[in-house]
């Protein structure tokens, strides 16, 4: 049997099939913006042509695919969503836009106030109001709530969301009022905030329901499209969708938390960095993923990604727990220029794809981190993206050129500073999803993916003490694979406002379990039925903090009969970790608890080997910029040997990166192709 | 040969990056609501002559007076600073904006000598003196306002004086959060010097050294070229507290600024005279105003350090609101008069960079509660976040609804009105937008906000209150009209109402009291006639300039 990934790119769909040899196949297809599951059956074509089958076939013999979407992300991204309408408590129709008071940028006063998802007249107030200990201070009105129901019938709306205050402790008021929307705005979904985030805190809450009523719709048209699409080419398995947590969901499961899909983009990433912590036994890992505009940076720790749940995106507050990826605005594309001060400064603007660095010779004029790796001679004009881009010397130089002289520098040092203020924002960006979050990166691998990375790796892992740096081959695909190896996953969390010390185990047993029995009757729903993993996570916090702190409960005995006391020592150590003192005579509060119910999908049956050979010699010679010129030999990454090492200073390119290795720096070929570099260290 | 100018570049970055991360780890560790809430909080880097290296972006006015916190600090420690001290500081007389703001001072050394400091200046939720939560407004003499630090040593080449944090703690209400924030405070300034430390063995002390010149310098320049661009002149404004709270009403705060060049000079000298309670505004205090107002009309992503402020200079004149002699009271001038200082010259040079200048943000109106939980019999103390005022107009749009004050510009956070609940007795019936109060202009103020909290006591509880702005609303510019001024009252079961004043002590909460604070809209921009068709159909239609009928509960 086979299993499919397919990872949709903003440029490119990649398909991947693992037949039960466990042998791996690719394809590539242009991506289809306006309707992405037209690309991913063109590449499923390609796919059973590479296979030497026809599509049909292909399908029939399928017995999973995994999807990576950005629908739901480019809805929210392009502010091409539904129009949502929302119904809140009397007397907080303003929460959304209040923002807790905060803005993003202290000093600028000229900047103008962002555009709330839902304007203020589609966000209605309804009579009702439960108490914070779930006691029902003011009934749901039905008068109050039809007239506001007739409101967003004459506005239109296409979706609705619902949050009340203390929703999080009772929802009978949002079930309520479910009920009545099914009844007199028949067919318009319904998003309620005590089932997407039953978590106290109402702005985390309320923006969160109303970024899955406002992509949700967008979503479940193309998953119901592409399912169709599917069926009608002859599959009958199972569609599966990456989450933004890093696991994969059904269809029917994506589409009603379409929130959870909105960060996803990046997961593929993510899943490819578990892949290379198996295959390699590294479980440390940084995966770095430099792009044209911006650089997505996350931790694998234990073979286990970090999960944040206080993620945004384009100003939005999205609360469910997504993995912890920070993106930081620096890639090959990102600008340089000298401010007023004389001081050169590199990004966040970017020249992105079009019209790009001004080596690409499509009228861009300002220098880029890419016109300034070219004219240090890390890239080859010649042989740019596979050789199907000629770079443009002239236009590096002249963009450049400029930079230098602003600095009164000559070309190769004005070049050779971008790199290191891109490597030094990049070596903070690092530091922001190790440093700041209490772990030590020194001990890590730094992952490179995308096409820039290869060039920065190495400067910014020894900005941090890192001594080891994986490359594999080749990225994309190996996102799709690592798809294939992501497990079903259900993410699940309460509300549980008490101090440690006054609650009861077994209370606290109950209500994990209770949401272990849910995740189960989930994976149940979704038609699943193999071993099972469940992962316990406490939110907490001392007193009065306003963070809480995610305690990982799964190391402690879960029948052990000083199960509080371990919770709140657990904590305290997390806390010291993290902020370096702890609290220790203080009793935390517990605030949150959450449950990973993980339905275990068997791992496709890993590559064969590729044999080991003699060194592959290098095909040529360039003369680098590293501190002074020198001479570097250069490789050619798809050629290289298995076992073969290759010292630095050195260059290993292939079709879609290149990699430089500094002096001291010495890369293994793996089994795989993959370069695994070690760096010297003290 | 001078520094590389790459080396500067990433000098830049990286200092940013360190003054960054210890704020985020203050955030992050505080223990009061008034640090992780409201961020009321800075962190920095400066050398021993007081210069500001590099700051975090978090309060604005504490920006200007840490070099005057590091002078007093030097004047008294100097040539016994040792590697494992740590530094108090908070008399406002001797470096510090107000009582509350206790400054915490970590010295940063290589090849044997100190070469900078690594500084955290966090308000305290309490700080001693005659009433809770530090803010006093009955105070006629510093002395009734908390207990005063100067220059001090809390350790001693890493060893803790323990009998002197006992002194500080046993003068506080809350001692044990009170340690909690201190040494959240103390984490974030040792995270900055070991930051900063292995920045300059990395790069060579020399090397460094001459680097931070270089950014300080191009921070000069990136001011002076922007300044350059306005027309020389003199420029007058002026900005008009409510009253001091003793019974003298429209305190003046007159700026007169002198742009030649690329040199501003602020001459606050002919302010009203100083006031018997604590709006009177602490030398530090007062300079720092002038840097933010500098910082809010030049670039937001030029850096806040000693060179962007080289070309200010202010003029003041002791026994003045803005120069009040040693002992006056000063709690409140962090907000006011410090708001006022930074109207009155934004006011001024409107004019003269018009697409720059932003109009009046709201006024701050606090209010802190004092009360037992009858849920659990606890005493509670309470400080009020919600119904931020609006943000002033500019150029560039509306201003921000309900995004606070000049000095603070969207950086306070209210929190989860759930939280409160959980925690305190308090019910919100009602937290919205206050339509209509911000200023009407060619770009319109920002609205406040309507809160509704009923005070679920079954004991009377006492409240103070410390703020200005019940008379004067957020200044309009370029003829943009002011925003409504804030309406606060508390109004009881029995439907008897009593309006809260600015300043008052010892207001008694009666059980199921209804504290109604209608807050202040931001100042318009620009005159209303030239406000679009367009801008006005939407405010109808989004309702927000049509005051509702007083709806909800």
């Amino acid at each position: 049997m086979i299993r499919i990934g397919i990872d949709v790119g903003g440029t490119f769909t990649d398909v991947v099939g693992v037949d039960a040899s466990g042998r791996l196949y690719h394809a590539k297809a242009p991506s289809t913006p306006q309707d992405q599951s037209l690309g991913v059956l063109d590449g499923l074509s390609r796919l059973a042509e590479a296979m030497d089958l026809d599509r049909a076939t292909l399908l029939a013999r399928t017995e999973r695919i995994v999807h990576g979407t950005t629908v739901a992300t480019n809805a929210l991204l392009e502010r091409k969503g539904a129009r949502v309408g929302l119904l809140t408590t009397e007397g907080h129709r303003d929460v959304l836009e209040m923002r807790e008071g905060l803005k993003d940028d202290r000093y600028d006063l000229r900047q103008p106030p962002p555009e709330p998802l839902v304007p203020r007249r589609l966000r209605l107030g309804v009579r009702e109001r439960i108490r914070a200990d779930g006691r029902v201070e003011v009934p749901l009105d039905p008068a109050s709530l039809e007239a506001a129901i007739a409101r967003l019938r004459e506005e239109k709306v296409e979706s609705v969301a619902v949050c009340y205050l203390h929703a999080w402790r009772d929802a009978r008021h949002e079930r309520a009022t479910r009920t009545a929307l099914e009844r007199l705005l028949p067919g318009i979904p319904v998003s309620l905030s005590s089932e997407v985030l039953p978590q106290i805190k109402e702005f985390e809450r309320l923006s969160t329901t109303v970024v899955n009523a406002y992509v949700q719709p967008a979503l479940a048209r193309y998953l119901g499209r592409l399912e169709e699409r599917l069926r009608a080419a002859g599959y009958a398995g199972p569609v599966l969708v990456m989450t933004s947590h890093g696991g994969v969901a059904t269809i029917e499961e994506i589409v009603r938390l379409a929130a959870g899909a909105v960060l996803s983009g990046p997961a593929g990433g993510i899943a490819a960095a578990r892949q290379v912590a198996r295959v390699l036994a590294a479980p440390d890992l940084v995966p770095f993923d430099m792009g044209g505009t911006s650089t997505d940076i996350a931790l694998v720790r234990g073979g286990r990604a970090s999960v944040a749940a206080d993620r945004r995106l384009a100003g939005q507050r999205i609360a469910l727990s997504s993995l912890d990826i920070v993106s930081i605005g620096a890639g090959g594309g990102s600008i340089a220029r000298v401010d007023e001060g004389g001081i050169l400064q590199v990004g966040p603007e970017s020249a992105g794809a079009d019209p790009g660095p001004a080596c690409y010779g499509r009228g861009g004029v300002q220098a880029t981190v890419t016109d300034a790796d070219l004219l240090l001679g890390y890239l080859d004009a010649e042989r740019f993206a596979g050789g199907r881009m000629r770079l443009d010397r002239d236009a590096a130089e002249r963009a450049v050129g400029r930079i230098a002289r602003a600095l009164h520098a000559d070309l190769a040092t004005a070049a050779a500073g971008i790199q290191r203020v891109i490597d030094t924002k990049m070596a903070e960006g690092v530091r922001l999803v190790s440093v700041r979050r209490g772990v030590d990166p020194r001990g890590f691998a730094l992952l490179a993916f995308g096409g820039a990375a290869g060039l920065h790796v190495s400067a910014v892992a020894r900005q941090l003490g890192m001594s080891r740096i994986v490359v594999p081959r080749l990225a994309s695909v190996l996102s799709a694979y690592g798809m294939l190896a992501s497990d079903l996953r259900v993410e699940l969390a309460r509300s549980h406002v008490a101090e440690a010390h006054a609650l009861d185990s077994s209370e606290l047993r109950a209500l994990f379990a209770e949401l272990e029995r849910e995740g189960r009757a989930r994976l149940s729903a979704a038609g699943f039925d193999g071993p099972v993993r469940v992962h316990r996570v406490a939110d907490m916090r001392y007193g009065e903090q306003i963070f809480e702190v995610a305690v990982d409960l799964d190391p402690i005995p879960w029948e052990t009969p000083d199960l509080l006391e371990r919770i709140a020592a657990a904590f305290h150590r997390r806390h010291e970790e993290l902020y370096t003192y702890a609290l220790p005579d203080r009793a935390p509060v517990l605030v949150n608890v959450r449950v990973a119910v993980v339905g275990e999908l068997a791992d496709p049956p890993e590559e064969p080997a590729r044999p080991a050979g003699a060194p592959v010699p290098p095909r040529g010679r360039r003369s680098i910029f590293l501190d002074g010129w020198c001479e570097a030999p250069v490789f050619d990454l798809e050629a290289l040997a298995p076992g073969q090492t290759i010292d630095g200073p050195a260059l290993v390119e292939s079709a879609t990166t290149t990699v430089l290795l500094r002096p001291g720096d010495r890369a293994r070929v793996t089994a795989e192709g993959w370069l695994d570099i070690v760096l010297p260290t003290g | 040969m001078p520094v590389d100018p790459i080396t500067v570049s990433v000098v830049q970055h990286r200092l940013h990056g360190i003054v960054e991360e210890m704020g985020e780890a203050m955030l992050r560790t505080s223990y009061s609501q008034i640090l992780n809430s409201s961020r009321d909080f800075s962190t920095a880097l400066a050398d021993p002559r007081g210069r500001l290296v590099a700051q975090a972006e978090h309060v604005p006015i504490h920006v200007g007076a840490l070099p005057f916190a590091v002078r007093a600090v030097q004047a008294v420690f100097e040539g016994r600073i040792r590697p494992g001290d740590v530094f108090l500081l908070n008399d406002p007389y001797r470096g510090g904006n107000h009582l509350p703001d206790l400054t915490a001072f970590v010295p940063v050394f290589a090849d044997g000598r100190h070469l900078f400091w690594s500084i955290n200046r966090a308000h305290q939720s309490d700080i001693g003196g005659a009433t809770h939560g530090a803010y006093n407004p009955a105070a006629t003499e510093i002395w009734q306002e908390g207990i005063r630090v100067p220059p001090l040593r809390l350790y001693d080449a890493g060893t803790l004086r323990e009998d002197v944090l006992d002194l500080l703690a046993l003068n506080v209400r809350h001692p044990r959060d009170f340690k909690g924030d201190l040494a959240a405070m103390i984490g974030s300034a040792r995270l900055g010097a070991r930051r900063l430390e292995a920045l300059l063995g990395e790069l060579g002390t020399e090397t460094a050294l001459e680097a931070v010149e270089a950014v300080l310098d191009g921070a000069e320049r990136r001011v002076r070229a922007i300044l350059a661009g306005w027309p020389d002149g003199v420029y007058r404004g002026e900005a008009v507290l409510d009253d001091d709270g003793h019974g003298r009403t429209d305190v003046t705060i007159r700026a007169t600024v002198t742009k030649r060049g690329s040199d501003l000079e602020v001459d606050l000298s002919e302010s009203d005279p100083e006031c018997a309670g604590f709006v009177n505004s602490s030398y530090p205090n007062s300079y720092s105003a002038c840097v933010v107002a500098l910082a809010y009309l030049i670039d937001a992503d030029i850096p806040k350090n000693d060179g962007a402020f080289r070309p200010l200079s202010m003029k003041v004149r002791e026994g003045t609101v803005v120069h009040p002699r040693e002992g006056r009271p000063v709690t409140l001038c962090t907000n006011h008069c410090g708001q006022e200082i930074i109207e009155a010259i934004v006011k001024a040079l409107a004019p003269a960079c018009p697409e720059r200048a932003m109009a009046g943000w709201g006024r701050r109106f606090r209010v802190a509660l004092k009360g037992t939980d009858p849920r659990n019999g606890r005493p509670f103390l309470w400080h009020l976040f919600q119904a931020r005022p609006g943000g002033g107009a500019s150029s560039a749009g509306d201003g921000w609804p309900a995004a606070g004050e000049w000095q603070a510009a969207g950086g306070i956070k209210f929190g989860s009105l759930e939280v409160h609940e959980v925690r305190f007795p308090l019910f919100f019936a009602r937290h919205e937008l206050r339509p209509g109060s911000g200023g009407d202009g060619e770009h319109r103020g920002g609205p406040g906000a309507i809160l509704e909290m009923r005070i679920e006591v079954a004991e009377p509880a006492v409240a103070n209150t410390a703020g200005d702005g019940v008379r004067h609303g957020a200044c309009g510019i370029l003829g943009g009209k002011d925003g409504a001024p804030h309406d606060y009252r508390l109004r009881s079961a029995d439907g008897s109402e009593r309006i809260l004043r600015t300043k008052e002590v010892g207001i008694v909460v009666r059980p199921g009291d209804l504290l109604v604070a209608r807050s202040g809209g931001g100042g318009g921009w620009g005159d209303p006639a030239r406000r679009s068709a367009a801008a006005r159909a939407r405010d109808a239609a989004e309702g927000y300039v049509q005051e509702a009928p007083e709806g909800g509960r």
